[in-house]
């Protein structure tokens, strides 16, 4: 039954007060005492041979006839005013179909009404001027060239500290401090703590901005099927794109279909529609044929969004025993000229170890730059590099081993509501990663593998994030009559393999060979409302659901089976896609039962149900790092990084073994190479390319060492899981980081850890040296 | 991309000739020239093909010298039996070079030819010195990847792997063309941009770089590249050295020291040199040798990271080579 809660929900690491409607919290979790046949156990993807013999169809794919193509008209000014358009020599070009600029299009309000879908007030370079549709995107690139702006340049500011200062150049009416104040967190009093303090240890941090280069670049084609919107979008939210078009354009939602079956990737860069998205439809609407806008990687990289660049200042104070006494962590995140939300890195100081004195400042500032956009656990990896550096500090100042430090502060309940944890397994992620890395042997490995010139170290990070998921999110499965399933949800797979996931899910409750199993997904108009893939909470959202309307198809399959064939339910089970009569052993495949039925159908109906009121619902792990640092050339290298998380149960080992990888490269990506340049004078982004945003390669991952704490969580959801999208990315920089900082007994607070940081760090005097 | 007219050059001369057209472009393997059309940092009317031509293409091995035509590709470069043999640290610097795909589309006259990777030069939106405007961004931007050494006006630096190696072997260019033709040595090939010629080469418009000439290695030479990245693979180097000793006993005979990514050219550290000739070499001669590698070094804001390195990346491959 239907019941109507308000609930604290969690969003990569906000809170909210939600009303939801609860249904499916009658079924019986799946304790961790349950035996599984297909639930646990590795399996290669449903649609994987789709994906690699390019079977699939991506956003990219969409080509429909008569399609025309759209391109942007970008500003080369950080700030700017534009004083006149005209696009009369573009218009003439042959095969040029339409020009949308802010003089022909409607008024959208756009970033939560900072801006507009056209605004005459450009605030980055890059930010859209006018759009142009033709037959082809080289026919777009000639007519930009012939659009013909005026602007005024206005003052620019790219650096978050200098855009706080009274005279800087102002982006928005308001000023430049994004929600017009800080985001703030406190608890205990931390003046005190620091003062019962035995050592006190202080540092300022710095990190880049990281671009997510999703492969596949973001985009949508729409056509319009008389008052019927379609558009396909490369997203992680089809609800969401779905609802800011109606919005947008004016339109009832039902009139609205969004589509994604395959996704190269979102990292949550994706999670709404763009304006490549309306210009779509805008377009289509004028010229009465399918248009598709995708952006190229350098639009990709100036626009689509990015980690933002931090200034952390992180104190910690500890007695002598290694009891934390207070923690501040303060921090500035360079946010881009536009966002709703503070993007702070604090989270992780007030969740992580039982301190009780906390304090919590996050500044988001707005800058003439690209705007912000999640990116797999925003402000965690930060602020984990920042807390966890500290910790070390702390650590070295004690003489007590880091990990021991970390035990000692290990949060039993969670510091910031004194709830208990559903289920936490980082003392055995602790236990398992420190004894795979040799954690107690590591001075004996640092002895027998450095040189004079290559320097051996190791370091560790822990990680805490949220991936309880939540309602609502539905499913239906259907039974067909030749004795195969359908799961019909209305999520969609970015790429973690989610979908693979819920036929496993379903395979297990239906005791049907998961072959037989298809998942429906990806489509809002047939689809079930699912939230959006972020937040690690795809499966812990969905999953359940999937499960809740598979148990409800196989009773009515059961109850008409066991009518059918005249067995009593009692002696009636389902066993790889058969009726077994458990007394006489006799076994019926379960199309048999339809020869008699006609077209009977069997729809089975889940719902998500509601999440723990009383306790708080975290994932954990903890990373290991061995490092090498060439102290000639600066150069460093992972050896070796041990990865172990407790994220409740696993469904699939192998697509959770994935996620790890994946987290830990893009980790070491930003620990190690990754980082956007910005001239500071001209406000111009230097390296929007995949060949000067440095991304690892193959070449430049080591081996890694990832396992599960499979600890099904009892109170999460009906089967026991929580996410582990985001998780794997947040402890991997600090590990690193720590290992850094051991080999070469010499901290560098910024990262990346590049070849120029670290010869700068060795060598001091070699900086800033000027030329005449 | 700009329309352009594409024509195929059944010859040398031919080529020549369809160069001297308005505004043509000379196209290998397009790997450099067409992401710059791309980017509208060229915008050609005319592409003469080269690939067609007979005369710069092939290896050979002339007795006292091997021969690399222009068109060889540098994968060919990289996995020749001759030239790792004989010529380990020119295949080494190939492998070393771009990524699997661009190596094997990509030739060793336009790798020579190839642009500056300057993120200013490269940027859309930007007209720099190189391109004809009147300001160097780099000098008072972000110049981590500029030059150290080598005052120019424009401080972008040599993006050549092959370059140093090919230098440090004593290698000989050919062209054929108007302004410029037949042999020149490669070290003089490579100029730093004047006001009067903002280019790297000697090339004039409708010159060619036909192959290369490499003189065969004394049995006691040995050589070695080195080349320090953002990453494992497929970068630019931070900066390069390529190194080619003549051993007489125990002794260093001659040296040549050719650095890359230091300057607006391969940088031959020939103070460098004379440290280490008719001496036995040993850490603090290596040492020395590289301190004289960078003397003079005048860094920006950015780059004395790379005065450190290039002084231990010498340090480094002479100790190496002594092993
Ligand atoms: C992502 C990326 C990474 C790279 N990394 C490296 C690296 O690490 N190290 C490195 O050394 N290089 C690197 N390169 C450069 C690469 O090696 C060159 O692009 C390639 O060698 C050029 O050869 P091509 O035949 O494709 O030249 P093209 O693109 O065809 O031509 C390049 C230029 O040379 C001219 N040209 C070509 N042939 C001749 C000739 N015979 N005579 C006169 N002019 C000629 C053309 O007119 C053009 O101006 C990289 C390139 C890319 C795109």
């Amino acid at each position: 039954m239907p019941k109507v809660v308000t609930q604290q929900v969690e969003f990569e690491g906000h809170f909210f007060e939600q009303t939801v409607v609860i249904e499916g919290d009658d079924i019986t979790p799946w304790g961790p005492e349950k035996e599984f046949s297909v639930v646990g156990q590795p399996h290669t993807r449903i649609d994987g041979s789709e994906r690699v013999t390019g079977g699939a169809k991506f956003t990219h794919d969409i080509h429909l006839p008569g399609m025309l193509y759209g391109k942007f008209l970008r500003s080369p000014h950080p700030h700017a005013q534009i004083k006149k358009i005209s696009t009369s020599r573009a218009e003439k070009l042959p095969g040029v179909r339409a020009i949308f600029t802010y003089e022909n299009s409607p008024e959208i309000p756009w970033r939560m009404g900072l801006t507009k879908l056209f605004d005459k007030r450009i605030r980055y370079a890059g930010e859209e001027v006018a759009c142009v549709i033709a037959d082809d995107e080289s026919i777009c690139l000639d007519a930009l060239d012939l659009i013909e702006v005026e602007y005024e340049k206005l003052p620019s500011v790219v650096d978050a500290e200098l855009a706080l200062e009274n005279n800087a150049p102002k982006l928005h009416e308001a000023g430049n401090l994004v929600t017009g104040k800080p985001e703030t967190y406190a608890r205990g009093d931390v003046e005190k703590g620091f003062k019962e303090a035995d050592v006190v240890v202080e540092g300022t941090f710095r990190t880049q901005v990281a671009l997510h280069n999703c492969m596949e670049t973001h985009g949508s084609a729409a056509v319009w099927e008389g008052d019927n919107l379609k558009i396909w979008d490369s997203t992680q939210h089809i609800f969401g794109v779905r609802d800011m078009v109606a919005t947008a354009l004016g339109l009832p939602k039902h009139k609205v279909r969004v589509i994604k079956q395959y996704m190269g990737g979102g990292f949550g860069s994706k999670n709404g529609a763009g304006k490549y998205t309306i210009l779509a439809a805008l377009a289509a609407k004028k010229t009465g044929r399918p248009v598709k806008i995708l952006l190229d990687r350098r639009e990709e990289n100036l626009l689509a969004g990015n980690r933002p660049s931090t200034l952390q200042i992180v104190k910690i104070g500890a007695t002598r025993d290694g009891k934390l006494t207070a923690i501040y962590h303060k921090c500035i995140a360079n946010e881009g000229a536009y966002a709703a939300w503070v993007a702070g890195s604090t989270g992780p100081s007030t969740r992580m170890y039982a301190c009780p004195n906390v304090k919590a400042e996050n500044f988001g500032v707005f800058t003439n730059l690209g705007p912000v956009a999640a990116f797999r656990a925003p402000g965690y990896v930060e602020g984990t590099f920042a807390l966890e550096a500290m910790m070390d500090e702390v650590a070295a100042k004690l003489g007590i081993d880091p990990l021991e430090l970390r035990l000692r502060n290990y949060a039993e309940v969670d510091p910031t509501s004194g709830k208990s944890f559903t289920t936490k397994g980082l003392r055995k992620a602790y236990e398992i990663g420190s004894e795979m890395i040799g954690w107690e042997r590591r001075s004996q490995i640092k002895k027998q593998n450095s040189t004079a010139t290559k320097k051996i170290g190791f370091g560790m990070g822990s990680q805490i994030w949220g991936g309880s998921g939540g309602p609502p999110a539905y499913s239906v499965v259907k039974i067909n009559n030749d004795g195969t399933a359908v799961v019909l949800t209305g999520t969609q797979e970015i790429g973690t393999g989610a979908k693979t996931a819920m036929a496993q899910i379903a395979a297990e409750v239906l005791a049907f060979p998961i072959e037989s199993i298809s998942v429906e997904l990806g489509d809002t108009q047939i689809g079930l409302y699912s939230p959006l893939s972020a937040g690690s909470m795809t499966l812990a959202s969905v999953g359940p659901a999937v499960r809740g309307a598979a148990e409800d198809a196989k009773k009515q399959l059961l109850d008409v089976g066991s009518q059918v064939l005249n067995i009593p339910i009692e002696d009636l089970v389902i066993e790889n896609g058969d009726f077994l009569n458990k007394k006489s052993g006799e076994r019926t495949p379960v199309k048999k039962i339809y020869e008699k039925l006609q077209n009977y159908m069997i729809v089975g109906r889940g719902a998500r149900g509601p999440n723990p009121a009383d306790k708080v619902v975290n994932t954990f792990g903890a990373q290991f790092a061995q490092v090498e640092v060439d102290i000639e050339t600066g150069k460093v290298t992972l050896q070796k990084i041990v990865a172990v998380h407790e994220s409740g149960r696993v469904i699939n080992p192998l697509a959770t073994r994935s996620q790890l990888e994946g987290g830990i490269i893009q980790g070491l990506g930003f620990a190690l190479c990754e980082q956007r340049f910005v001239d500071p004078h001209l406000g111009l982004v230097l390296n929007a390319s995949l060949e000067t945003y440095k991304i690892p390669t193959m070449m430049d991952i080591p081996a890694i060492e990832a396992e599960m704490v499979n600890m099904p969580d009892p109170d999460v959801n009906n089967l026991g899981v929580k996410g582990i999208g985001e998780p794997p990315i947040i402890p991997t920089p600090a590990a690193i980081a720590n290992a850094v900082a051991d080999a070469l007994g010499k901290r560098i607070y910024e990262l990346p850890l590049s070849a120029d940081r670290v010869l700068n760090t060795l060598y001091p005097s070699s900086q800033n040296e000027r030329s005449s | 991309m700009k329309n352009f007219e594409y024509v195929s050059a059944p010859n040398l001369a031919s080529a020549i000739t369809q160069l001297q057209g308005s505004n043509s472009k000379a196209l290998a393997g397009g790997t450099d020239l067409l992401t710059e059309m791309k980017e509208r940092i060229k915008t050609p009317d005319r592409l003469v093909n080269l690939k067609s031509i007979h005369e710069m293409q092939g290896v050979r091995d002339d007795k006292d010298k091997l021969w690399i035509g222009a068109l060889t590709t540098l994968s060919e470069i990289e996995s020749h039996r001759f030239i790792a043999e004989r010529y380990p640290i020119l295949a080494q610097a190939a492998y070393l070079t771009a990524s699997h795909q661009l190596r094997n589309a990509g030739t060793l006259g336009g790798n020579l030819c190839q642009s500056v990777r300057c993120w200013y030069y490269r940027h859309p939106d930007l007209t720099c010195w190189l391109k004809g405007g009147e300001t160097c961004y780099a000098q008072e931007g972000i110049n981590r990847h500029h030059a150290i050494l080598g005052n120019a006006p424009c401080i972008a630096v040599q993006p050549s792997d092959l370059a140093p190696a090919l230098i440090a072997l004593d290698a000989v260019v050919r062209l054929k063309g108007d302004e410029v033709d037949g042999d020149l040595s490669l070290d003089e090939f490579f100029v730093l941009p004047d006001e009067g010629l903002r280019q790297r080469t000697v090339l004039g418009k409708s010159d060619l770089v036909v192959g290369v000439s490499i003189p065969k290695p004394a049995a006691s030479s040995r050589g070695i590249y080195l080349k320090s990245m953002e990453r494992e693979d497929w970068s630019f180097a931070l900066v390069s050295v390529a190194v080619q000793l003549n051993f007489a006993g125990s002794k260093v005979g001659t040296a040549r020291i050719v650095l890359g990514g230091v300057a607006g050219k391969p940088w031959r550290a020939k103070s460098a040199e004379a440290v280490i000739q008719g001496k036995v070499l040993n850490d603090s001669l290596a040492e020395e040798a590289g301190a004289a590698a960078v003397a003079g070094a005048s860094p920006f804001e950015h780059n004395g990271y790379k005065v450190v390195l290039a002084k231990n990346l010498v340090k480094r491959a002479l100790l190496e080579l002594n092993k």
